[in-house]
This record gives C-alpha cells, sequence and structure tokens, in this order.
C-alpha cells in the first residue's frame, strides 16, 4: 500500500514541449520547474564548464525581458528562482504566490523561445567572471574541493562525458563564445528536450491554456547532438584504483566510490538501498560501527548518484580524527561496505520507513514535487513513477542487497581517494 | 511575430491570501506551554521541544556545553544505549535531532503522524531521561573538536569566526563560536553533561510546538502522558550585556597563504530582536544586501563579476546580534571589493533608499511570507519563534501589514541608526603577500595582519 497520491496530469504541445500538470489548492504557492536535457555530459572536450556557465547567461535576459528583470519580477512578487546544471541536465524553477503564475510563463517561455537576440559580449564575460568566482569560491579554495574532480577522473575513462567536471575547467571556461552560446541555445534549449511542470495551486485548464498561449508558438527543435565519447563501459573497475592526496586539509578522510548499474537500471534500485543501509540515520552501518563503536571517524558520509549514460556511481566518505591512520580508516569503511553481503531484513525495514517518512517530507513543498515529476518525466517519460517510488523501494529485497555487495562493492570496483593533512610546523 | 504583446509583464490573477493557521494553545499540568497548529494537508507531524537553557547562558569557561549536551542526547537515555534509540525511532522513520542555539535548546523531531504517539514518547525519552553513556559523551567530544578544527581551517568558517571578535568586545557570549573553544570543551566530560542537563533541560518558560495532520486534545493527552511528570524550570540565565569590540573602524587580513580567493567579512554589532524598527530596518536590509537584485548584489556580481555572490543580514536575537556583510572574491579583486563594499553601505546608511526600492523590498517580503508557510516545520519554526522572543500569540497574522506599512522615510532612518560604516570592522582571509597591500592602500582605518588563524577564539 502506498500513502502517497500527487495527482499526476501529462500533455504534450505540438512544438513537443512536454507537460506535467499537478494541481494541489491547499496552500495558495505555485511551483514552475523546466528540466532541459542537456548538462555537462553533452560537452565536447574543450568545452567542460559550458553548460552550467550558459546556465548563468539565462539570466542574463532575453528579447523581452532586460537582465536581471527576471530576479527582479520574481523577487518583487515574493516568489523565490534559481537554476542548477548537473550531469544529465538542467534545471530551472520558480515559485511564486498562485496569482503569479502567469508571470513566471511569460519569463520562462521568453528565454526559451528568444534568448539568444539578448546575449552580448559584455554579459558573457561578466558572467564567465562569476562563475571562476563560483568556482574559486566553492571548489579550488576549499578544503577537499578537488575530491569530485579525481573521483569521475578514477570511475570514468577519458572519453566518457562523467569524467569531467559540471564546473569544468578554467581554461575552457575562458574560451567559451558567444558563438558557444547561441549554437548551444539552438542545440539543446527546444521545447523538445524540456520538461515543463506546474505543482500546486493551479485550474488545469486554465494553466494549460496559458501554457499554450506562451510556448506554443516556440518552434520546435530538430534531433539532438549524440553524447561526445564513448558511454559504454564495463560493469565494473576491473581492480582497485586509488589516488592520494597531501594538501590543506584539517581532517584525514577517505572517499570510495563504486561503478553501478546507470539510473535507468531497475538494479539501480538495489544501490540505492544499499546506500541508505550504510548511510541513513545513526542506526545505520557507517555510523554505528565507525563513528559510535570504534570511533574511527568524526563523520560518514553514503550516497548514490543517479547518473544515466552507462554507469552511475556510490559513494562513501569516511573523515578520521587528527591522529587517525588513513590505513586504518580505509579498511574499516572497506569492511563495513563488504559487510554488506551479511545485510539483515531489520536494517532494510528501517531504511524504508525512514525513506518514506523523508519522501513525504519533500512533498510538503510544491516546488520540490514539481522537480521530482520533471525529473522523471524527463529521464523514464513517466512522472507518475514518483507515487510508485516507495513501492519500487520496497521491492528491494535482502537477497538482491547481498549479491550487490559481493559483485559490485569490493576490490575489483573500488576506487579509492584519500587526502592527508599536511603537516605545517 | 506573437500573437499578443510579449513586451510587458502579465498581471496578477486574482489573489488568494494565505494565512497563518489557527494555533491552539494549553498549559500542561507542569507547566509546559503547549501549541498545536494543524495543518492537515499531508500525514506528517513536525515537533519542536524548545528550552532555555542556551549558550547565551553560559560563559567563556563553559562554552560549548549546551550544544555538547544537546549532540549528546544521541548517546542513549536510562533505558537504552543509543544505537537502541536510533533503532527503536528509525523502526517507525522518525527523526529526532537536539541542538542548541544562543537562546536555547530544541528537540526536533518529524515523522508521520500516525507514529506521533510512539515517536513523541521517544522524544521526551531521550530529553527527560538521558543516559550519557561515557563513550558516548567521549565520542561527541571529539566530533565536537575536530570540527572546531574544521572551522579553522575553512577559510569563510573561520573569517566569520574571526570577524565575531571583531565585532563583540570580549567576553560577551556572541563574540565566541556558538560550539565553544577547544579550551573550554576540551575538559568536558559525563559528569558535565548530566549536571548541565538535570538543571537547564526543564519545561518552564519553554514550549512544546506540534504541528501537523494532528488533533489538539489527542495531542495534548499525549504530552500530558509523555511529559506530565517534567518539572521545573532551567537554571540557565543569560543577562549579560552587549558591547562592541571597538567604536573605530579597522581592518584585519588572517593570512592563508595559498589562498585563491579572499573571504571578505564586513560588520558590527547589530540589534535586538524586540526593536521597533524591526521592520524597517528588514526592508532596509533587503535593499542594500538581502534579496538578489540587491544593490550590493547588483554591483559586485552583475556589474563588476567580482563575486558569485554577496549578502547583508542582521542576526536579531535576544540581545544584539551581529550586522555583517559577507562575500569571498578574487585576490585582485579583494581591495576593489571592499571598497565598493565600504562605497554601497556608506552611501546607503547616508541616504537610505528610493521609494521604488522600499516598495520592491516590501513586496517582497510581503509575498515570500506566505509561501514561507507552506510546510509543517516552517510553521513549526515561526511558532517556537513565538515562544522564544516572548511574541504575541497574533504576531505573525500582522506580518504583512507591518511591512507593507514601512515608508521609504523610516527605513532610511532605521539604516542610518544601525548602519554605520564608520565603526565597521573589515575582515578579510586571504594571501597576504598578494591583498594586503592594495587593502592596507584604501585607508580605511587602523590595519593589522594576522600571520595565521588565532590560536582561540580570542585571538
Amino acid at each position: 500500500m502506498s500513502r502517497l497520491h500527487v495527482p499526476v496530469e501529462r500533455h504534450r504541445l505540438d512544438n513537443g514541449l512536454k507537460i506535467v500538470l499537478s494541481p494541489d489548492r491547499s496552500v495558495p504557492v505555485v511551483a514552475v520547474n523546466l528540466w532541459y536535457g542537456v548538462g555537462s555530459r553533452n560537452e565536447a572536450p574543450g568545452k567542460t564548464g559550458f553548460a552550467h556557465l550558459f546556465e548563468h547567461m539565462m539570466f542574463q535576459g532575453s528579447a523581452h525581458v532586460p537582465k536581471n528583470k527576471h530576479f527582479e519580477l520574481i523577487e518583487r512578487v515574493g516568489g523565490t528562482l534559481n537554476a542548477t546544471t548537473w550531469f544529465d541536465r538542467t534545471n530551472y524553477f520558480d515559485t511564486v504566490p498562485s496569482h503569479h503564475l502567469e508571470l513566471a510563463l511569460w519569463l520562462e517561455s521568453d528565454r526559451m523561445g528568444w534568448m539568444l537576440p539578448a546575449m552580448d559580449q559584455a554579459k558573457l564575460d561578466n558572467q564567465r567572471d562569476v562563475v571562476k568566482n563560483e568556482k574559486l569560491q566553492r571548489y579550488d579554495n576549499q578544503p577537499y574541493g578537488d575530491w569530485d574532480e579525481r573521483m569521475q577522473a578514477m570511475l570514468f575513462p577519458p572519453d566518457h562525458p562523467y569524467h569531467h567536471t559540471v564546473i569544468g575547467s578554467m581554461e575552457d571556461i575562458d574560451a567559451a563564445t558567444l558563438d558557444d552560446v547561441a549554437r548551444f541555445f539552438r542545440s539543446f534549449y527546444v521545447p523538445s528536450n524540456a520538461v515543463l511542470t506546474i505543482a500546486g495551486d493551479i485550474d488545469r485548464a486554465d494553466a494549460l491554456a496559458l501554457v499554450q498561449r506562451y510556448f506554443g508558438e516556440i518552434a520546435p527543435g530538430g534531433a539532438l547532438p549524440p553524447l561526445p565519447g564513448k558511454t559504454s563501459l564495463d560493469p565494473t573497475l576491473g581492480r582497485t584504483v586509488r589516488d592520494h592526496v597531501v594538501s590543506d586539509v584539517p581532517l584525514p578522510r577517505v572517499i570510495m566510490a563504486f561503478r553501478t548499474p546507470p539510473y535507468s537500471s531497475d538494479d539501480f534500485l538495489v544501490a540505492e538501498v544499499s546506500r541508505a543501509l550504510l548511510g541513513m540515520g545513526r542506526a545505520s552501518r557507517l555510523y554505528r560501527r565507525l563513528v559510535r563503536e570504534r570511533r574511527i571517524a568524526k563523520s560518514v558520509v553514503a550516497y548514490v548518484y543517479p547518473l544515466l549514460s552507462g554507469a552511475s556511481m556510490i559513494l562513501a566518505w569516511a573523515t578520521g580524527y587528527p591522529g587517525t591512520e588513513l590505513e586504518a580508516l580505509e579498511a574499516a569503511l572497506s569492511e563495513e561496505i563488504e559487510g554488506l553481503v551479511g545485510a539483515e531484513q531489520a536494517e532494510v525495514d528501517r531504511a524504508i520507513a525512514l525513506a518514506e517518512t523523508d519522501l513525504v517530507h519533500t512533498l510538503e513543498r510544491v516546488s520540490s514535487r514539481a522537480d521530482l515529476l520533471s525529473m522523471f518525466d524527463l529521464y523514464f517519460d513517466d512522472p507518475a513513477r514518483l507515487n510508485r517510488e516507495l513501492d519500487r523501494l520496497r521491492s528491494v529485497t535482502v537477497d538482491q542487497i547481498r549479491s550487490f555487495a559481493s559483485e559490485r562493492l569490493g576490490p575489483d570496483n573500488r576506487a579509492v581517494l584519500t587526502y592527508q593533512p599536511k603537516t605545517t610546523g | 511575430m506573437s500573437a499578443f504583446d510579449r513586451d510587458a509583464p502579465p498581471g496578477p490573477g486574482p489573489i488568494r491570501h494565505f494565512d497563518f493557521p489557527p494555533v491552539e494553545r494549553r498549559t500542561l499540568s507542569n507547566g509546559l506551554d503547549l501549541r498545536v497548529a494543524r495543518m492537515p494537508r499531508l500525514p506528517v507531524a513536525s515537533v519542536r521541544l524548545f528550552m532555555r537553557a542556551g549558550e547565551g547562558g553560559l560563559g567563556a569557561a563553559r562554552a560549548g556545553l549546551a550544544v555538547l549536551t544537546a549532540d549528546s542526547l544521541d548517546g542513549g537515555t536510562k533505558r537504552r544505549g543509543g544505537t537502541e534509540l536510533a533503532e527503536a525511532l528509525e523502526r517507525i522513520g522518525a527523526r529526532l535531532d537536539a541542538s542548541s542555539g544562543w537562546e536555547g535548546t530544541s528537540a526536533d523531531l518529524y515523522c508521520l503522524a500516525d507514529r506521533l504517539p510512539e515517536a513523541l514518547g521517544l522524544l521526551a525519552e531521550s530529553v527527560c531521561e538521558p543516559g550519557f553513556p561515557a563513550e558516548e559523551v567521549d565520542r561527541a567530544r571529539e566530533q565536537h573538536l575536530a570540527g572546531l578544527r574544521q572551522r579553522v581551517m575553512d577559510p569563510g568558517a573561520l573569517a566569520s569566526d574571526v570577524a565575531l571578535t571583531r565585532y563583540f568586545a570580549q567576553g560577551v557570549p556572541y563574540a565566541r563560536v556558538l560550539d565553544g573553544s577547544v579550551e573550554s570543551v576540551t575538559p568536558l566530560g559525563r559528569e558535565d553533561l548530566l549536571g548541565y542537563a538535570d538543571a537547564n533541560f526543564r519545561p518552564g518558560t519553554g514550549g512544546l510546538i506540534v504541528v501537523g495532520d494532528v488533533d489538539g486534545r489527542e495531542v495534548a493527552t499525549l504530552a500530558e502522558k509523555w511529559l506530565g511528570s517534567w518539572k521545573g524550570t532551567p537554571a540557565s540565565k543569560d543577562d549579560f550585556l552587549v558591547t562592541p569590540a571597538a567604536t573605530e573602524r579597522r581592518v584585519l587580513v588572517v593570512d592563508r597563504p595559498g589562498s585563491v580567493q579572499s573571504e571578505v567579512r564586513v560588520g558590527h554589532v547589530g540589534v535586538e530582536c524586540a526593536t521597533p524598527d524591526y521592520y524597517a530596518l528588514s526592508v532596509a536590509n533587503l535593499v542594500l544586501g538581502g534579496v538578489f537584485t540587491s544593490r550590493l548584489n547588483l554591483n559586485l556580481r552583475e556589474r563588476n563579476g567580482f563575486t558569485y555572490g554577496i549578502r547583508s543580514g542582521f542576526s536579531f536575537r535576544t540581545r544584539p546580534g551581529p550586522f555583517e556583510i559577507s562575500t569571498s572574491v578574487g585576490n585582485e579583486q579583494t581591495a576593489p571589493a571592499v571598497r565598493e563594499i565600504l562605497a554601497e553601505l556608506s552611501l546607503f546608511a547616508e541616504e537610505g533608499p528610493t521609494d521604488e526600492e522600499v516598495a520592491a523590498a516590501r513586496d517582497f517580503a510581503a509575498g515570500i511570507f506566505g509561501l514561507q508557510l507552506e510546510t509543517s516545520s516552517q510553521i513549526a519554526s515561526r511558532v517556537t519563534q513565538l515562544v522564544v522572543f516572548g511574541l504575541p500569540d497574533d504576531y505573525f497574522h500582522g506580518y504583512r501589514d507591518n511591512v507593507r506599512g514601512v515608508t521609504t522615510e523610516a527605513a532610511a532612518e532605521a539604516a542610518r541608526r544601525h548602519m554605520r560604516p564608520g565603526q565597521a570592522q573589515i575582515v578579510v582571509v586571504g594571501d597576504a603577500e598578494q591583498i594586503a597591500g592594495p587593502l592596507e592602500a584604501l585607508g580605511l582605518g587602523p590595519f593589522d595582519v594576522l600571520s595565521g588563524p588565532p590560536r582561540t577564539s580570542h585571538g
């Protein structure tokens, strides 16, 4: 049985734009959420970081909306807005009081249809500086800030689209041109490569009419360019690969990752539940054993990346104390991860119970509902999967987790990244 | 080409008002202030048990004790160990987390509504009968100390922590890191936590807030069952005065050799939550640095590309918390960024916002207030604020009218009174070799360079 039922209504405009409507009139808030099927995986060599830079350019105005006007108008009505870029997609979202739905649709449609006339070199130069500062702030000036670059390079070969990070390289960001902006826009920012979800306080017929009015005349796009590089991969790494860093970090840390089946595979569910057994809640394996009982780790984290192309990854981090030996920490972490071959039903039950609470918590916000519906539509052509998500998790058996651990979480599929604090005088 | 005019933004549809949900108040037999708001939208319950036992009531020698005590509640109870407690909660999908701030300690629970009877019992057991097993306390203390170590090596946290010591006089609790110092935390052990919890984890002057798909009477019965025999009032008293560390503008660079960016903080002592200028000042701050389209962000990010973002804000606490502008900027842009920040702050304090800016900020604040009443946790947090700051029950009912009532003159006056560029303390964590010269050349005031993080929070 499922306690959840989020209404889902699907439509498709003639230009290919997919629409998901999810009415909930209990609070006068509406979320407008757009997922475009483009991310860092679509970046050609020499263009790393461009999908994210492009996302910034989407806020620099469009034919009928001056620079910064999008922020100004949404903030004026008390709304919130932002966007994020990830490996497989880029999302844009506005949450507004429901009587301002039309404003959000006008803004989003204008940049989907009429962005390029507003682009100029000064805007590109400005946002390039902003993005470079974002990279400095979030990665280069942070302890452990290069971990994802190092980890992706170990898990994915150089010709794989997940080999490079979403933020990309400074050199590539520097090299971006207005021509790149135009080409990227025409290739990827087309109605047929997007999902528009509207969740919250709407009348379905009115909302659909507004969508038709604002998005209907945008020209459909052509076929998407193929992904650069090669996405097919061996299911495992075939060995243990490692990288060791001595740097200005406060505490020793071990980050361990394993290739998993991609998010599009049913087997990915097993990875999701396995990670919950490792790192969800304070009764989970890593917290109980490494933090509470052995006191070898100050903190632990485990998570999965929901990636589509060829393979995805499951990761676990253990951060030690000032004197912790990395070898001991790594051995302890491996032991718990491999220990999943002895997974038990009681811990699976706890993980499912927490997952249910967390999902309901997420669904309290219409903006989160909209984001999930867009994702399930873009990735799986199935937004209603949201209502089956818990049942899918419940279908995972202890035996599947045990097999997953023995097939996927051993030394023949392990990437290990260790950080050793630099000793200074 | 368009079938209609795309040039102008469409106007609003008919407005639907968003009112704060009714809150039922009851007093339990032990005096505990119970407040319940019914939100039947989803089958969840969001609970806050607030106790007036915060870091503000501790002297420097005991700094961090409230935080460590709250953190150690997950170590177990008199009846079960830490893992057993976690298993009992997680079996029913309940999330329980306790934390301390300046004003008090809060145990927060989130669960499906039909699990509330059991989950509330576990919350009560963990707060009223904490076990504090020695090995769990030792673990929590070592985690806490390692966390302090991480703060010193994180440039952003370091800048924020050092800045507090430049805003507030030594001895004022707000000059400290909330978590305390290595010196104050290291000696803490099981007996300290038992003593602190026994004296301070008490229901008097606190509150129990429950929001969600719940019935007020049923919650009262449950609370009486689990918490009714819990008695007393916290011994903690936070009757300190807030004084500034300096009244002249000063600049401090904390050297972080090799830093590729500078963390910048500009601020001074702000104002208390109960200030009559609360609304006017909140609106003024939105214009200066509270939203994306603020003066500071449009200048430093969108015009100059110095930063990924910049914000300003007042921490409204029982007593005056900090007013602070914070950002991070590239090395070469450090001095120009600080110059622009001071220029914007000075101009704003002197001339105040324009009518148009005030109108936009009022609309933002009034609009987003409704958007932030969507979830049970958001409502629970708001009701908790009523308890913490002793605000009237109908406080949030009048919130939007109060915001909309702010005039340009009132916002300008509040900015003039509470933003003081002449007394601003400027703290920059970065590579001194690259940034100190140009910063000193700005001539903003007495200039110091610290050759690395201060050894304690009062460096």
